[in-house]
């Protein structure tokens, strides 16, 4: 299967370990940008660990004063509601939050 | 006859949940509290960013233009605006590698005079002392 899985608080969620997919895609929005922007005590966050695809909304970066660069792997896409949209119709068959 | 001090300590993210807000709105509203009080009687506030809450304090947010929400940013410079004491944790702030060029450290632009205060956590423990009553946000 191809499974997007939204990540939207600024901790690990347990399940994230376990997931399996064809194509797994980890979109972070809302508090999961934090994932995307920033290093805690110099480490990147142990979400971004994964060989999956990663995508970050936009928005919800510059809602919280930061940019599009500000990514700290140039692995993370960044995306805008749109691109998301198209993501979630194109790409993926089955979406999750966790 | 007495002066009351409230320590508002803010350890949450903004955005997803409205914690971080209310505890901003609480904190200014307490300078206002005043007029409901007995002469001599007051309220001395103040606000503490620690943990993941320094975030709290970033610049540029925007969520005004995208979520159509006033961003914790402004509501941190009325909270200067109004004199409150801002204190933003110096250990948390430097753990997620920011620096006070990426907070909000003063409320010029609207006519703020007293500016935010980067401090060693040790600092905000003695607040969280000397306070009369503490609430977590």
């Amino acid at each position: 299967m191809r499974l997007a899985v939204f990540v939207s608080e600024y901790r690990e969620p347990e399940m994230l370990e376990r997931l399996k997919a064809e194509k797994l895609g980890i979109v972070l929005v809302q508090n999961g940008v934090y994932h995307a922007a920033l290093k805690k005590d110099g480490n990147v966050s142990p979400v971004l660990s994964k060989d999956v695809e990663y995508y970050a909304l936009s928005e919800d970066l510059q809602s919280r004063g930061f940019s599009d660069s500000d990514v700290v792997d140039s692995k993370i896409k960044v995306i805008n509601y749109d691109g998301l949209v198209d993501l979630i119709f194109n790409d993926y068959e089955k979406t999750i939050w966790l | 006859m007495a002066i009351k001090k409230i320590a508002f300590i803010v350890e949450k993210l903004p955005y997803k949940s409205e914690t971080s807000r209310l505890a901003l709105t609480h904190a200014i509203a307490s300078q206002t509290v005043e007029i409901h009080l007995e002469d001599g009687d007051n309220v001395e506030p103040v606000l503490a960013f620690v943990g993941d809450g320094v975030l709290n304090c970033l610049k540029n947010q925007k969520a005004l233009d995208i979520y159509g929400v006033s961003s914790l940013e402004a509501h941190i410079k009325n909270a200067l605006l109004l004199d409150l004491r801002v204190l933003v944790c110096k250990e948390d702030l430097e753990g997620f590698g920011l620096t006070e060029d990426s907070i909000v450290m003063d409320a010029e632009e609207i006519g703020g005079e007293v500016t935010t205060q980067v401090v060693p956590y040790e600092e905000i423990q003695q607040d969280l002392e000397s306070a009369d009553h503490l609430m977590f946000f």
